[in-house]
């Protein structure tokens, strides 16, 4: 067996992933700095009160515990707060495909991976799929450090027509705060159109 | 050895490698692949023969072919010291059993071309392909399943294609029967094998300090594992690298084969299914198959996890949860699964949605694209089932119908005593992989915040699970085969966390002590006590030269408060009556250092919360992400040599502990591979 006729394989298969890598980076998400997130969404030291007529809803709570023998269940205070406004705080997960209207909300800073991939999914089952209240004109993009939502919640299994995903709690965010969320999906658009140098 | 004879008569050898190199080729017919691998086949070389097998076990033949440009395979066959695998069999004129329709398959490129062939002709490997990258478009896998010799000795393996042309292409490997000393003493009923994942020798000498203690240079006692009477060192290499992971870790020990790291109870091919790789016979089938024994398996880990699926699993993707538990159910006829305990109780709950991002309301990780189905091949070769692609499966339901006692928590698994021992027992008392024994017990002394962040404030300890195993177990006469993992061992190391996995290895020699006592009053029982690997070339390197406080006080103060040598003295740890330290916090706490450590930041002092897993679905949002953020703020960076956010196994040789029937078989250095062997011998032919 000649030498080459060994290598070409492998050096077909050593080619493969960069292929694939140049692929994925197709489909790119923008990110945002952290002193460009928006003052209406940082949390940044002590979190005070919610506004009046706004529940405070951690993610601790969304199920009850501990976990029942068959699996998470919904908890009482859950469905108590369906139709009601709450305030979340968590972090923000970029769809993919990119979506322009909607993101998930999540306890841990993760990203969706690929299909493929996984020994264990990492958007944890607490996560909540996250509406404005209109398309930002722009990808939502990825933001740093935990963020604080204020928006009417909605309990019950949903399917993403796009994406595919179930999710079992809604938030549909306040006017304002789709604002904010908006203005930072578009700036990080057209910083992401036109790389900034360093001076 | 490969070559083609273009006259369909066979070439001499030499004449066929001259040829070859002379046409230098790269799209020349060859055989790229045969299964069982060999020595002979990749290099020419008769030995050492890798491929080892006990007399009636059975394995899979395959090769993969590299026709010419343009021709197709019309006919094969399969030659064992030349006599062919695939001769039908007729009785008084009938055809009873025709091998080539029943128990063979043949693979080619049969996706879309588009998307599966290149410009270049070759295979892309894509998602919706049947083979891997590289291939000539044309290549093809054959396979003849559930093959088995019982003539001990050497055999050679001829694999044989004939492409459309009349040319045919030749390939030529061996492998071993290794014999059974019959009527050689008692033989062992019962096998235990305890499985510290990632416990080197490191890691019990650790757990002994902490638990032992020690005064004026000797040891106040010994770990239960300590006490066994012989011990041998492991080689622990896997069939692709000398640093393995914990499929072939531990599937070696109970094949005799090697496998390639993230595969399990099958050798690499080159189709994209990761179900349908070349199978080989686990211990659990062969002693259940020969003797009617039951296995069980029992294990802090989610129960999908490389080690406990190395009992029974035949995968080439160790990640396949979905398939992997359901392998487990559906084809306990063929293994004995009688005990199933450990984390993972989010791989049996039904997805009907197929959705996993988020996960579905009651935290279901099934999937489709996880899951299994099997072709007629395997399926009438092996008697296994075939496998659907079912998220929907209610697979905790599907196991208490076939008899299985299901607890979800220790409360439930003591009920589960409560009228008489079960007959069969499943615990999944996690959603992945479970709490460890720091945690578990920080719990029951009164401190649950992290158990109750979890979400499962009642998981029993690993003896209390080896005491149930045990018991269940011991109801069939036939005797068992039962995995015992301390998994956490491995991946705390993983995390360099040193005050959880020291916990680890503590809570498993006390499984190992309910597990001696049992051998004692059953003396036809085994007990071994192992590891797959070495985890994170943990080290002692000496102790705190201060105090518990003034390590809180100064958590940057990094080396400058490791004292080696004499300054380390004899660390003086002070054990609680549930069998584990008051406290890991002490003056002057002895100190771990990591050879295969990635970039953590150290302060020597416990972590609140564990470091994330990545197996995790739901881990509490107070876990630091990995070790080169956790204590960022606070402590002492140290630099790693090995890429990524974990410290990585190593090559190192691990000590591998017997006691009970046949336990002085387990002297000297061998292969993990020679473990097998050496357990075949004492169950089926006798210890002496």
């Amino acid at each position: 067996m000649s030498a080459l006729r060994r290598l070409l394989p492998g050096l077909l298969l050593a080619a493969l992933p960069v292929l694939v890598h140049a692929h994925g980076e197709a489909v790119s998400i923008p990110s945002v700095a952290a002193r460009d997130v928006p003052r209406a969404l940082a949390v940044r030291g002590e979190l005070g009160a919610p506004p009046r007529g706004v529940v405070e809803l951690k993610f601790g709570e969304i199920f009850r515990t501990p976990v029942g023998p068959l699996g998470l269940e919904p908890s009482e205070k859950l469905a108590t707060l369906d139709g009601k406004r709450v305030r979340m705080v968590g972090y923000v997960v970029p769809l993919y495909p990119p979506a322009e209207d909607r993101f998930l909300l999540s306890p841990l800073a993760v990203d969706i991976g690929h299909e493929d991939e996984s020994l264990a999914d990492n958007i944890p089952p607490s996560a909540v799929m996250v509406h404005l209240s209109e398309p930002a004109g722009a990808t939502i993009p990825r933001i740093p450090g935990l963020v604080r939502l204020t928006g009417t919640l909605s309990v019950g299994s949903r399917e993403d027509a796009a994406s595919g995903r179930v999710s079992s709690v809604q938030l549909t965010l306040d006017a304002p705060v789709t604002r904010a969320v908006r203005r930072v999906s578009r700036e990080a658009a057209r910083s992401a159109e036109t790389p900034r140098h360093r001076h | 050895m490969s070559f083609v004879s273009r006259s369909g008569r066979g070439l001499p050898l030499l004449a066929a490698t001259i040829l070859g190199v002379l046409a230098g080729d790269a799209f020349a017919a060859r055989i790229s692949r045969l299964t069982p691998p060999s020595e002979l086949f990749a290099s020419g070389e008769e030995s050492p023969v890798i491929a080892r097998f006990l007399p009636g076990q059975r394995f899979d033949l395959q090769m993969t072919i590299e026709p010419d440009p343009g021709r197709t395979i019309v006919s094969f066959d399969f030659i064992v010291d030349d006599q062919s695998t695939l001769r039908p069999f007729w009785v008084d004129g009938e055809l009873i059993h025709d091998p080539r329709a029943t128990l063979t398959s043949t693979v080619t490129e049969t996706g879309p071309a588009a998307t599966c062939i290149a410009a270049s002709g070759r295979t892309t490997g894509a998602s919706g392909c049947k083979l891997v990258a590289g291939l000539p478009g044309n290549a093809t896998v054959i396979s003849r399943r559930a093959y088995s010799n019982s003539r001990a000795g050497v055999h050679t393996l001829r694999a044989i294609a004939r492409q459309d042309d009349g040319s045919t292409i030749s390939a030529t490997g061996n492998f071993e029967i290794v014999g059974i000393d019959a009527e050689s003493g008692q033989v062992a009923k019962n096998i235990v094998i305890f499985l510290g994942d990632g416990m080197g020798a490191a890691h019990r000498t650790a757990a002994r300090i902490i638990s032992r203690g020690y005064a004026q240079g000797k040891a106040k006692g010994l770990l239960a594992m300590d006490t066994f009477p012989n011990t041998g060192m492991v080689m622990t290499a896997s069939l692709n690298s000398i640093v393995t992971d914990s499929a072939p870790g531990m599937q070696n020990y109970v094949t005799g084969n090697k496998a390639n790291n993230n595969e399990e109870g099958v050798w690499p091919d080159d189709t994209r299914d990761a179900f349908d790789n070349p199978r080989y016979e686990y211990l659990s089938e062969y002693l259940h198959n020969l003797q009617g024994k039951s296995l069980g398996v029992v294990t802090t880990a989610d129960v999908f996890d490389a080690t406990p699926a190395s009992m029974a699993i035949h995968t080439s993707a160790r990640g396949n949860g979905t398939g992997i538990v359901d392998q487990f159910f559906d084809d306990r006829d063929q293994t004995g699964l009688t005990v199933l305990l450990g984390g993972g109780r989010k791989w049996f709950l039904p997805n009907p949605s197929d959705s996993t991002s988020p996960q579905p309301v009651n935290g279901s990780q099934r999937r489709k694209s996880n899951d299994y189905v099997l072709g007629d091949d395997i399926v009438n070769g092996w008697g296994v089932a075939r496998g659907v692609l079912d998220p929907e499966r209610d697979l905790i339901a599907e196991f208490r119908d076939a008899g299985f006692r299901y607890a979800a928590d220790k409360t439930g698994l003591d009920a589960a005593f409560g009228a008489g021992t079960p007959d069969k027992l499943l615990g999944l008392f996690s959603y992945s992989n479970m709490n460890v024994a720091y945690d578990k017990i920080a719990g029951r002394r009164g401190d649950s915040t992290v158990v109750d962040a979890f979400g499962f404030p009642d998981q029993p300890m690993l003896d209390e699970m080896t005491d149930a195993a045990l018991k269940v177990l011991s109801k069939n006469p036939n005797g068992f085969v039962a995995l015992i993992e301390g998994s956490s061992i491995d991946k705390q190391a993983h995390l360099m966390d040193t005050d959880r996995w020291t916990l680890e290895v503590i809570e498993l020699d006390r499984a190992i002590a309910v597990a001696k006592r049992f051998a004692e009053r059953n003396p036809d029982t085994l007990v071994l006590v192992t590891a797959d690997h070495e985890c994170s070339g943990a080290a002692i390197i000496g102790a705190a030269t201060v105090s518990a406080a003034t390590l809180e006080a100064d958590p940057d103060a990094g080396k400058g408060v490791v004292g080696t040598y004499e300054a380390a003295r004899f660390p003086k740890y002070t054990m609680a009556e549930d069998g584990y330290p008051q406290t890991t916090h002490i003056d002057g706490k002895m100190l771990i250092g990591y050879g295969a450590n990635a970039d953590r930041y150290e302060t020597w002092l416990p972590n609140r919360f564990p470091t994330r897993d990545t197996q995790q679905p739901f881990p509490p949002s107070q876990s630091p992400a990995n070790p080169s953020v956790r204590n960022e703020s606070s402590g002492y960076l140290i630099t790693g040599q090995v890429p990524g956010d974990q410290a990585t196994h190593t090559a190192t040789d691990i000590p591998l502990s017997a006691y009970g029937r046949g336990a002085h078989h387990f002297n000297g250095v061998f292969d993990n591979t020679d473990v097998f062997f050496k357990i075949g011998q004492i169950a089926i032919g006798g210890a002496d």
